[in-house]
């Protein structure tokens, strides 16, 4: 553990503060200065992102503290989007992730710039990364809800008394679609119950959002290994780790057309799976040095 | 027909967990030996019928040809399997008998400066093959971020650095006094004049150096010199160990394909920007230097079946980008535009509302 006694690092420790602190006011049910406090923390997070980068002098996501410092900034825009848009609550624990993932860049990383190597001096450097790390938020999102899902026992087709939409997709059998289609206007407690979508519609809803930003960062990591390496894919052990967790959501999906929700534990343990595979992915591959490969600069 | 479907929906799951195993598996293995495994006959069946059960799952499915999306996905896979068997090792074997054509899979080259060589050591046989045409190398070069960085280490473990710039200093605390560079140095040489011998910076070569300077706590101070490549010279003993390092910024060769006696493409490669000629990509691969001098080494794969590859992902992409997002944002949209006033009040109660 290090604390870093740098401008950096003061910002780091503050915005996990303010993160903090939006997750204890919306514990307290002062959902609105805890909303407050959530934007306070992302723009403290952002200027910690500009700052970097200014410091760096490229793009920052090179190693793991770059990363957790992109996914402290992403948090309030990807949970903006999920509670404005796709209606699945808990951003009571969006706050909380985004104070989590910068513990390891506030703690545990080294900070000193880096210059960056020849062959992350590419166009397809930033997307790729940026993209796999805004899929990686949606899927963990997707896991908390399946583990809500787990937990709670739930019934998959809404809590009583709260309508289950239909929006996207076709009415299991036996019910009836919703006749009259609505578009939330307001979810602004972020706690789950209230108009957010039941758990296992939720992690649906959430991982139909990240599969394609997962797809797309597996195929523009092939597309830059081809340029860099001459191989579009390398059976690297990194490679092959998101390989699995890519297959795990396409099985998590081919189940779910084969069963719908009539096993919406086995549903939730699909995508408990999938980021379990993106866990290992991201930290164990790069942490473990077992396996040295071409992702063993992005530690 | 019921059953046969649900039966190729059972052996498509399987078909998806089977690989996710596998995948888990090869992680374990290490890239080289990965590459091999699943390269092996048991999994080149494996590949072959997977593609098969994705051709048969579009024909036994309507809906996979109905909805343009799952069809893109579908047929973008089927693409992306074929074209990765086509460039395989097995795939060009294949390629040389059923179709007569011989090319390399994967190989290196050696090349030193101004020569001219089609010699291929390939990648699988590590035996020489020869390419319909030869590669020159006109010139090679590595550029370094600047500037560098001196290394200052005590005895006790403390580290400081420095950029190797001239004018740079930097204090080393009570103990050890002052750092500063004087000068710095490309290709360090030493030449006598008036019968000094005084260092000078050569044109062409590499031997990088920076002069630097010690002033210590007592007022005394001591020069010497920090080399990349070698161990440092001081007029007297330090008790600090320095060192001069530099961050490559890119491998650059400046190459030309001669085909027929005539220069067909001339282009510098680097790190990320391949060259492409007659369904070869060459790539910076490696260089080296021996008693001959300095030589690069390329890598050249063969170009079979990429585009295929490149086909099958953007179907992919196409495909799930719509499917996921395309289709059900033009639902939501219109899902939004039948809200009227009206249905709005009939809306649950927000917790503003509650409140």
């Amino acid at each position: 553990m290090e604390i870093k006694y740098t401008i950096q690092g003061l910002l780091i420790y503050t915005t996990i503060a303010v993160y903090l602190l939006a997750f204890a006011a919306t514990a307290a049910r002062q959902a609105r200065a805890g909303r407050i406090a959530f934007v306070g923390g992302f723009l403290l997070a952002t200027v910690s992102y500009a700052y970097r980068w200014y410091d760096v002098q490229h793009v920052p996501l090179q190693n793991l503290f770059e990363i957790f410092l992109f996914l402290g900034v992403a948090c309030y825009p990807i949970s903006w989007l999920c509670r404005r848009i796709l209606r699945t609550g808990g951003q009571w624990a969006d706050m909380l992730i985004g104070a989590i993932v910068l513990v390891p860049a506030g703690f545990a990383f080294d900070a000193r710039p880096m210059q960056l190597p020849p062959a992350l001096q590419s166009w397809l450097f930033a997307p790729h990364v940026a993209v796999y790390m805004l899929a990686y938020i949606f899927m963990a999102k997707a896991a908390v809800q399946a583990g809500e899902q787990l937990w709670r026992g739930r019934p998959a087709l809404g809590r009583e008394g709260i309508p289950t939409l239909y929006l996207f997709q076709d009415a299991p059998a036996g019910c009836q679609r919703d006749a009259r289609p609505r578009w939330p206007r307001h979810d602004t407690s972020g706690r789950a119950g209230t108009l957010a979508l039941p758990p296992e519609q939720a992690t649906y809803e959430l991982i139909a959002v990240g599969f394609p930003l997962l797809t797309l960062g597996l195929i523009l990591g092939s597309w830059w290994g081809k340029l860099a390496w001459g191989d579009y894919w390398g059976w690297d052990p990194k490679e092959l780790w998101s390989l699995a967790s890519w297959l795990v959501y396409l099985g998590y999906f081919h189940w779910r057309y084969m069963f719908g929700k009539i096993h919406p534990r086995i549903n939730s343990l699909w995508a408990i799976t999938g980021i379990a595979a993106i866990i290992i992915t991201v930290s164990w591959v790069n942490l473990s040095r077992l396996f040295p490969g071409l992702h063993s600069y992005a530690t | 027909m019921i059953r046969f479907r649900r039966a190729v929906l059972w052996t498509a799951l399987i078909a998806v967990i089977l690989p996710t195993v596998l995948s888990v598996h090869g992680a374990f293995l290490g890239a080289d030996r990965a590459q091999a495994f699943f390269n092996s006959l048991p999994l080149a069946v494996y590949w072959l019928a997977l593609t098969v059960l994705l051709i048969v799952g579009l024909v036994v499915f309507r809906r996979l040809l109905q909805i343009p999306s799952l069809l893109l996905m579908h047929l973008g896979c089927v693409l992306i399997l074929l074209g990765g068997m086509w460039g395989s090792k097995a795939g060009h074997v294949m390629q040389r008998q059923l179709f007569g054509l011989d090319k390399i899979p994967k190989g290196r080259m050696m090349i030193r400066e101004q020569v001219e060589d089609n010699r291929v050591i390939a990648a699988d046989s590590n035996e020489p093959r020869q390419l319909p045409f030869s590669v020159r190398l006109k010139d090679f070069r590595m550029e370094y971020y600047k500037p560098g960085t001196l290394i200052v280490r005590s005895r006790t473990g403390q580290m400081w650095e420095l950029p190797a710039e001239a004018g740079a200093q930097l204090s080393l605390g009570g103990t050890f006094g002052r750092i500063s560079v004087q000068k710095v140095f490309e290709n360090f040489k030493l030449r006598k004049e008036d019968g000094k011998t005084v260092p000078y910076d050569a044109p062409g070569g590499s031997n990088p150096a920076l002069q630097v300077q010690i002033e210590r706590p007592d007022g005394t101070s001591t020069a010497g010199y920090v080399f990349e490549q070698f161990s440092p010279i001081f007029t007297e003993p330090i008790d600090l160990d320095l060192s001069y390092r530099r961050v490559v910024r890119d491998y650059i060769s400046d190459l030309e394909i001669v085909q027929n006696g005539e220069v067909a493409v001339a282009k510098e490669i680097e790190v990320n920007h391949p060259l492409h000629y007659d369904g070869y990509h060459f790539y910076q691969h490696s260089y080296g230097e021996d008693e001959l001098g300095e030589y690069t080494v390329l890598l050249v794969v063969s170009d079979s079946g990429l585009n295929v590859v490149y086909g099958g992902y953007m179907m992919l992409i196409a495909g799930v980008a719509w499917h996921f997002w395309g289709r059900r944002a033009l639902i939501a949209i219109k899902s939004r535009r039948m809200i009227t006033p009206q249905a709005e009040q009939e809306l649950p109660d927000t917790p503003e509302r509650q409140e």
